[in-house]
């Protein structure tokens, strides 16, 4: 063949595939997909809406053609007319070139808006509501009939007359809501249906407050009573959470047992409640879709009346409140049942409670301002841990001008170093030795700021309470480091007396060095105005029969005797700012070593506090109480 | 008396100390370092020109009680005082006290040099006037009864012949007088005398000790 003959050829030939594959290929690729918008009402993190997620795209496993989208309103956080517009922009624009053929709404918000802004978004697509609760629905004006979904409705009242039955003997009912709009409507709700199943017992409604409120409410409750929340969005400080957040909060102080009726909150503390699942939800919601692609009207659906809900509870909290088991019907769904290393006094820790936002705030310096992520986990983990840590941030808070100078100490020498290395350099003159024992001691006040660092990260850590075997001599010791910039700065003398030789018991040595710090932050204040050679404080360890003996003793002017009985109460305290809470954490902690706590006025004047621990640490072995 | 300048560094940081007695020896400065209070009293320097680093937080006395000791005692030493936290209060009672300056730790190369700069001017000045003023007092002390009347009178403004009349000597003893003095004093006129009086008067009303150190 010709040259010229197979130019012609291969150039039909490319101009054929290529015609094919810009006639045949688009339209290969785009194969009809139908899409499916899932509008939520909140964020994309909140487990309720991962887990219908899950459940809504398990439904259109079989419809592939099926392709779901998710955007998410961030109510409460986001909200307005303005925000509203450009969300609609937003969408209308994003899928103006493959409008979807199916809205799901989840969550009331969110179909108030799909139905408020349906013609400016895709008028022809049938409207899937999803999680919308029954009497959300009732207030709505007629739904188009082109608006379908099983309702939502938590069973608040099911999950009241649940706890009620297995507390007998409760007398008080609490129930806690929010402020935001949908906490409103939640205690509506609740206010209708409470007095219905709850008659027997004095009802108590937090509605509304501020978290720490809340907190310091149910901190003092007793067996006597039983919580209830939905958790909330908002609280009466303005303060956005989760409603999950919100629930592990309470239920982490709370001394009386807690109930709440969504699947996402088993586990974190509450006992339970009848709930329906969110992953059911969002299958059911999908299932619709699945019809309406298959061609069914919306009005033709039969659809069930509401989400099923199951009564789930978790079995830690049933042993922990010893609700009778019998009492459990066969049909509940029970969580956390395989044996864990439960630690039983774990509850009597959390006893306790602080202001854990308000705690928070106080750290704000220098050194916290870079760790101010830290601070913000406090916020988050719902672990019962927290109230200690949060007591130990505030003692941190205390000493933040001394370890700001611990750490501003050896800065200030590594740049003088510095400067002087430089100016060494520049004269020309040959002086390596000098410069090498410059640039070694730069190195050595790094590690001592580090160190600095480090120690406080120690007292900072979140830990579970551990029981190890750990040494007193050494947890004095360390106390004694860590304060000891803070004693210098208020020129107080640090007096430590460690036993003659190793001590060792068994419990967790961060809680008992926070006991230690507490009483010696307290001693020292109780000096700050005396004179000079009464700013002393002794911290003396001893082994006694049979125990342990710690004693802290300042030469301040003691302890009032009208105000020794409550010294060791929850919120007692003489200092103007004083929360009040050190001194009983310090008696829970000890408490919980099986130890006991007792203050005495020392020979001329001053205070001394005493601790007395076994050895083995343990709750059970107790010392004997005086009081 | 006044050699090489010296600078005086009293923090109970060894860490700091030892790197700013780096950075004075690499300017150019003889430097000497304390520990504390206690150890700088206790090895007060010979009479020698030099300025104080003196940290604010020392154990036992403070910087600023050391700062009020010294004036007790007549130590005229310039001080700069470093410190490792802003405290507004501090700094104005030390400012007030005669503080050349008030430095924040980490401390600027170029501040504490310069403040020491200052600092040995200002020292070396006012050894300058109190030498000149010693001299003086020497000088006056040498002088006969006889001539200081002559002087207290001349200074008044009093001419040779009322000087005499006042003091019942003649007129030529008088100057005779008048030009011993003039040479015991180094002056060489009547308003130079009145300059000189009023110089005594200053020192004598200053009471200054001898600077220590």
């Amino acid at each position: 063949m010709s040259t010229t003959t197979i130019r012609i050829a291969t150039s039909a030939l490319l101009a054929v595939t290529a015609a094919a594959w810009l006639l045949l290929a688009p339209a290969a690729i785009a194969a009809e997909t139908r899409n499916v918008l899932v509008l939520y009402s909140n964020n994309r993190v909140l487990p309720a809406n991962i887990a219908a997620d899950g459940g809504l795209r398990a439904a259109l496993a079989g419809t592939p053609d099926a392709a779901v989208f998710s955007e998410f309103l961030d109510q409460p956080y986001f909200s307005g007319p303005a925000h509203e517009a450009t969300v609609t922009r937003y969408l209308r624009e994003k899928f103006a070139a493959a409008p979807p053929r199916a809205i799901v709404a989840g969550g009331d918000f969110a179909l108030d808006f799909v139905l408020r802004h349906r013609a400016g978004l895709f008028p022809d697509a049938p409207v899937v509501h999803m999680a919308v609760s029954q009497s959300h629905l009732r207030s709505l004006p007629q739904l188009p009939a082109d608006a379908v979904g099983v309702p939502l409705e938590f069973d608040f009242s099911g999950t009241i007359e649940q706890a009620l039955r297995w507390h007998p003997n409760a007398q008080r009912l609490l129930v806690v809501t929010g402020a935001s709009e949908q906490d409103r409507g939640w205690e509506a709700r609740l206010r209708r249906e409470v007095p219905l199943v709850a008659s027997r017992v004095t009802v108590e409604y937090l509605a509304g407050l501020p978290t720490t409120t809340v907190l310091k409410r149910v901190i003092e409750l007793g067996a006597d009573s039983v919580v209830f929340t939905p958790g909330y969005f908002e609280d009466g400080e303005g303060r956005r959470t989760a409603p999950r957040d919100s629930v592990a909060a309470i239920a982490a102080a709370s001394t009386a047992p807690v109930y709440a009726p969504a699947i996402t909150f088993i586990g974190i503390g509450v006992v339970g409640g009848r709930s329906p699942s969110f992953e059911e939800i969002g299958r059911q919601a999908g299932l619709i879709v699945k019809e309406l692609f298959a061609g069914n009207a919306p009005a033709s659906l039969r659809l069930p009346e509401i989400v099923r809900s199951a009564l789930r509870v978790d079995w830690r909290q049933i042993q922990r409140w010893g609700i009778d088991e019998m009492k459990i019907p066969a049909d509940a769904v029970v969580l956390f049942k395989e044996p864990t290393l439960w630690q039983a006094y774990r509850g009597a820790v959390i006893g306790a409670v602080a202001s854990i936002l308000l705690l928070a705030a106080l750290v704000g310096t220098l050194v916290f301002e870079r760790n101010r992520r830290r601070v913000a986990e406090l916020a988050v983990q719902g672990q019962r841990t927290l109230l200690a840590h949060a007591s130990r941030l505030a003692v941190a808070g205390e000493l933040t001008a001394s370890i700001a100078h611990e750490i501003n100490q050896p800065l200030g020498a590594i740049l003088t170093n510095a400067d002087a290395a430089d100016m060494i350099l520049r004269s020309g003159a040959d002086r390596r030795e000098d410069l090498l024992r410059i640039l070694a001691d730069i190195r050595r006040d790094d590690l001592r700021a580090s160190d600095v660092i480090r120690k406080l990260r120690a007292l900072l850590a979140k830990q579970e309470v551990e029981r190890q075997p750990f040494d007193v001599n050494d947890a004095v010791n360390n106390v004694a480091s860590l304060l000891r910039p803070e004693a210098d700065r208020r020129r107080v003398t640090l007096d430590v007396r460690p036993a003659a030789s190793g001590l060792s018991m068994v419990g967790d040595t961060i809680q008992i060095q926070q006991v230690l710090i507490n009483l010696v932050l307290n001693a020292m204040d109780a000096v700050a105005d005396v004179t000079d050679e009464r700013r002393v404080i002794t911290v003396s360890v001893e082994k006694a029969v049979d125990a342990i003996h710690i004693s802290v003793r300042d030469r301040g002017p003691g302890i009032p005797t009208e105000h020794m009985p409550q010294l060791f109460d929850s919120f007692f305290s003489t200092k103007p700012h004083g929360m009040g809470i050190g001194l009983s954490i310090a008696r829970t902690i000890v408490e919980a070593h099986g130890g006991r706590i007792w203050a005495e006025t020392g020979p001329g004047n001053g205070a001394v506090f005493n601790i007395e621990i076994p050895p083995s640490g343990a709750p059970n072995h107790s010392v004997r109480t005086k009081r | 008396m006044s050699a090489r300048p010296l600078v005086h560094v009293v923090d109970d940081d060894e860490s700091l100390r030892t790197a700013l007695l780096r950075l004075l020896d690499a300017a150019g400065f003889e430097a000497r370092g304390y520990a504390s209070t206690g150890d700088f009293l206790l090895r007060l320097p010979e009479d020698r020109t030099g300025c104080l680093v003196l940290d604010v937080r020392l154990p036992g006395p403070s910087g600023l009680e050391l700062q009020a000791a010294l004036q007790r005692q007549g130590v005229t030493l310039p001080i700069i005082f470093l410190t490792g936290h802003a405290d507004v209060a501090s700094s104005v009672r030390a400012m007030k006290a005669g503080a050349v300056d008030f430095l924040e730790k980490p401390v600027e190369r170029d501040a504490l040099l310069g403040a020491i700069q200052s600092a040995l001017a200002r020292d070396t000045l006012r050894r300058a006037a109190h030498d000149a003023d010693q001299g003086l007092c020497a000088r006056f002390a040498a002088l006969s009864p006889r001539e200081r009347q002559v002087f207290d009178q001349i200074v008044a403004g009093k001419l040779n012949k009322q000087i005499a009349a006042e003091l019942g000597i003649g007129e030529r003893t008088v100057k005779a007088q008048r030009a011993q003095l003039m040479l015991k004093l180094g002056a060489d006129s009547a308003a130079e005398l009145g300059r000189l009086a009023e110089q005594l008067r200053q020192a004598s009303n200053n009471n200054t000790r001898p600077p220590v150190a």
